[in-house]
């Protein structure tokens, strides 16, 4: 008898743990990944809007209105957007369903502070019930110099602060204006050039010779002599079942790693990657968190990396160069930047800075937090070395600024379907970096991305001072 | 001026299922020896929750915003389920005087957010969920008689099986579909037509034939007989597509048989069995499979298989833990919500707090359930006991599990709360027969105490 009582005894406890386990879980759903879950575009508790409830504001970082709420005659409430296609791709609209900060900060936005003495003022005083706004990190000064530089360019701009990872404008081009997108809806929504897709966070592209800084630090992490290998460059160099050209076939002559970078000098890094075999890149890629999911509060494609261990060799060179099948987000070009700029620590992008409460109190600030370190401070600091010298004496002369050093990357890379898309990845001052940026131009020429990269770094500088 | 009454009932609803559980510990703490409040009044708190819950409730359903009227047949209804669990708790203390209160508390507290529930979700289906509480409670009022006419019913052991492969062989040939599995069974003219799920029924038989089969001393013919006959049940209810009753199945067997065997080694053995098992059922049957992807990532597939999960998890998150407040949520943009997933749908508008609660309730049920296992002297009746309360524990995990997406979702009623004539008729039979198995031990154990008591005054009064 007494056995039979022992194990129920067990089996009560099994039973219960499973009990336990539920407990844990839903504590999990509800505490942890709840804006995650509730604020997928599928939710239909989306598109329910309480009429009563003037849904908060979104603010820049000085407070400039990017979206608000107007009451109507009618006694309904009307979503205005101040500075329409300025900021369209992160205020993102709130009619037709919801996206960009408009859905990511729903539940912020429609949540009334102190819920209770706000309904008991509406009813006494008729006072109007509003939800919390939501300060960004966005400026508009630069996010409007970063707008008026794309103008009718399909591309797209990120601008970051390196030590943090806060976004100080993002911008692409096709956008849309989010005061009519519901009249529109159907022309916006089957354009042929998606002019919905916020390119700065859902566009992936072959990141080109950007990608060149991976290698190298590649090189430098995989080869002991690196620093002494060099290359000799006749502008065309044969690989077992690939060709690499360089820009129009220019011999660069005999170049190192620092030379190379500098003319972006296509040959070396495909022999460089050679020489570090594809498993090894592959893991150097995996460093600088090219396949790390990260958090951001705008809907983000994360990158595909396609090289792993065994690839051909034309796979290989191909993506050492920045051309293979690899597509990488304006966004995360940023972040890879900033973690130049930042000793090798790469921070998580955000763009919510805080909550600004209907009486006028503000909630606690996001904490910066890192994604993963892509080096060390050492290598950082060469590679960074080797990125001023882009900029001082090599293919980014046009982001050069009077007075500042700037260090950077341009890029140009093959598009299948059409013209070369132009890059440029940087920061600046070199010394003590504030600004880091990544400039990509849809079927444009040859280096287009970096003048305009060196007008946003001085515009940013600007304004941050 | 409503939403503020509504948004004040939340907080209420919470603090009354808090004060529930709480009430409830106090029992179980006097009961164990501590003291922290009057037992007594503490069931008689939980019974006035319950009232208080209800009146809060329907007075929240029936008020119209907009007219400023209070809809009479809601509240008519609320009035008549009110009468309901009046009426209830007078008749369960007539005759089941001794039965675990706590017991009765807890089920009389499910039974009411099930009425609430499908009150606001479908006035219709809480009209006929009430009929279905009815006529459960009679069954379950009759239950005693029924065991005083035939006292040693654990003699038709052959009978309990043979009925229920009857009843299952009869769904795979007649069994019509609904909500994605075969296991159901309709009859009568097309204007009363009943339909019902035979798998409930046989539930109720399975506990009686293990029981009475592990009642002996369990030898190799014992644990091959009932373990082939009960693989034989599992595969009938997978091949209906019923893979959560299979998979209560299969536990309550393993359970019994641990529990009569004390065999760790056979428990271990068993479970790698029940997990190739379900590895061949995965590797089968693509039903199996659909569910097992939707359960990996429902994310990848919204639109179709994963739709009823995500729908669930929108619900669960979206209004955070206090929920939206009655009324307020979307809880019928919810596949099945008025039986399957209605804890979705409750954690919606009582919020996860309330339904965290309603999770607590069901480990008091489990708890006191086991208790009445452990004190029973007998040994059918205590393995009787501890069969149904894995039975009502393990599907109550298996669906909360599903619906939060801890487990694959496999369609399976949550007892006493989820819409199903069957399922609260048979939950019901189930907590009847726990609390005859209390009543009557309490008896025996007192009839077998007297003389002792009588042994230890005499003692007493000689030392003095």
């Amino acid at each position: 008898m007494s056995n039979l009582k022992r194990s129920m005894r067990r089996i009560f406890w099994l039973l219960a743990l499973c009990f336990f386990l539920l407990l844990g879980y839903l504590g999990k759903l509800a505490l942890v990944e709840r804006q995650e879950i509730s604020g997928n575009a599928y939710n239909p508790r989306l598109r329910y809007a309480d009429e009563t409830i003037r849904r908060g504001d979104v603010l820049d970082k000085d407070g400039e209105v990017l979206a608000t709420s107007a009451l109507q005659n009618d006694g309904t409430y009307k979503r205005e957007y101040p500075r329409a296609r300025m900021a369209a791709h992160i205020t993102g609209y709130s009619s037709v369903g919801k996206t960009g900060v408009e859905a990511a900060e729903n539940f912020q936005l429609m949540t009334l502070h102190h819920e209770f003495l706000q309904r008991l003022s509406g009813i006494l005083r008729k006072t109007e019930l509003k939800g919390n706004s939501i300060s960004l990190t966005v400026d508009m000064d630069i996010q409007s110099v970063a707008g008026n530089l794309l103008g009718s360019k399909k591309g797209a701009i990120v601008v970051m602060e390196p030590s943090t990872g806060r976004i100080l404008a993002l911008q692409a081009y096709p956008d849309f204006d989010p005061n009519t997108v519901e009249t529109h809806w159907e022309r916006l929504r089957d354009h042929e050039d998606s002019p919905l897709v916020n390119r700065g966070t859902q566009g992936l592209y072959p990141p080109g010779s950007t990608f060149k800084t991976i290698t190298a630090l590649a090189g430098m992490e995989h080869l002991a002599d690196w620093e002494s290998f060099t290359f000799d460059c006749t502008g065309e160099t044969s690989f077992q079942d690939k060709v690499i050209h360089c820009y129009h076939n220019k011999a660069h002559g005999t170049v190192d790693i620092k030379g190379a970078l500098a003319a972006s000098c296509n040959c070396y890094f495909a022999a460089l990657a050679e020489k570090i075999g594809a498993e090894k890149l592959a893991k150097t890629m995996e460093q600088a968190g090219m396949n790390m999911p990260y958090h951001f509060e705008l809907a983000y494609s994360p990158n595909t990396i396609k090289l792993q261990k065994g690839a051909t060799e034309s796979e290989l060179v191909e993506t050492a160069i920045g051309q293979g099948r690899t597509g990488v987000t304006p966004l995360y070009m940023a972040m890879l930047a900033s973690a130049i700029a930042n000793e090798g620590l790469m921070m998580q992008p955000y763009i919510v800075d805080h909550i600004v409460y209907a009486n006028g109190e503000t909630g606690k600030n996001t904490v910066p937090q890192k994604v993963t370190e892509i080096c060390t401070p050492k290598e950082a600091e060469i590679l960074k070395e080797m990125m001023t010298e882009v900029v001082t004496g090599g293919t980014g002369g046009a982001a050069a600024l009077g007075g500042v050093t700037v260090a950077g990357k341009t890029g140009t890379a093959e598009n299948a379907t059409g013209n070369d898309h132009s890059w440029f990845i940087g920061f600046a001052p070199a010394e003590n970096p504030k600004v880091a940026v990544a400039v990509v131009i849809e079927d444009a020429n040859y280096g287009s991305a970096t003048p305009i990269a060196g007008k946003i770094l001085r515009a940013a500088l600007d304004a941050l001072e | 001026m409503f939403d503020l009454i509504i948004m004040l009932s939340r907080y209420v609803f919470v603090l009354y299922i808090i004060l529930f559980l709480w009430q409830g510990i106090v029992y179980i703490a006097y009961e164990q020896g501590g003291f922290l409040g009057n037992p007594y009044s503490a069931v008689s708190m939980q019974r006035r929750i319950v009232v208080l819950m209800h009146i809060t409730a329907f007075l929240v359903l029936s008020y119209n915003p907009e007219t400023h009227l209070f809809d009479w047949k809601t509240l008519g209804f609320g009035a008549v389920s009110f009468g309901f669990l009046l009426m209830s708790v007078r008749l369960l203390d007539r005759y089941y005087y001794e039965g675990c209160p706590l017991i009765w508390t807890g089920m009389l507290f499910l039974m009411d957010v099930s009425l609430i529930m499908l009150q606001r979700l479908s006035p219709a289906l809480a009209y006929r969920q009430l009929v279905w509480m009815c006529i459960g409670l009679a069954g379950m009022l009759f239950l005693p008689f029924f065991f005083r006419l035939i006292p040693r019913f654990e003699i038709f052991e052959w009978a309990y099986i043979i009925v229920c492969y009857g009843l299952l062989l009869c769904t795979n040939f007649f069994g019509v579909e609904k909500g994605g599995s075969t296991n159901w069974l309709s009859f009568g003219p097309e204007a009363f037509r009943i339909t019902f799920q035979p798998s409930e029924i046989v539930k109720f038989l399975f506990v009686f034939y293990l029981a009475s089969v592990f009642r002996k001393r369990v030898e190799w013919k014992e644990f091959l007989t009932t373990g082939f006959l009960s693989a034989g049940l599992v595969l009938l209810l997978v091949m209906q597509k019923d893979l959560g009753s299979a998979l209560i199945f299969v536990m309550t067997y393993m359970v019994l048989l641990y529990i009569a065997t004390a065999n760790e080694f056979l428990f271990l053995l068993g479970m790698g069995g029940a997990s190739i098992a379900a590895m061949g059922a995965y590797k089968l049957f693509s039903h199996v499979r659909v569910r097992v992807a939707a359960w990996q990532n429902p994310w990848a597939d919204i639109d179709t298989g994963g739709y009823q999960i995500v729908s669930a998890l929108f619900a669960i998150t979206t209004w955070g833990l206090l929920g939206s407040g009655l009324t307020k949520g979307m809880p019928k943009s919810i596949p099945v919500v008025e039986s399957d997933m209605i804890f979705a749908a409750i954690c919606e508008e009582f919020g996860v707090i309330f339904g965290a609660g309603l999770i607590g309730i069901f480990i008091m049920l489990l708890y006191r359930g086991v208790r009445i296992a452990l004190d029973c002297k007998r040994r059918y009746y205590s393995i009787l006991a501890a069969g149904v309360t894995t039975m009502i524990s393990f599907q109550a995990f298996v669906i909360l599990g599903g619906v939060i997406k801890l487990i694959p979702l496999t369609g399976v009623t949550l007892p006493f709360v989820s819409y199903g004539g069957s399922s609260v008729l048979v939950s019901l039979m189930m907590i009847g027969l726990l609390q005859w198995v209390c009543v009557y031990c309490e008896q025996h154990y007192r009839e077998e105490q007297l003389p002792s008591e009588q042994l230890g005054m005499e003692r007493s009064g000689a030392d003095e």
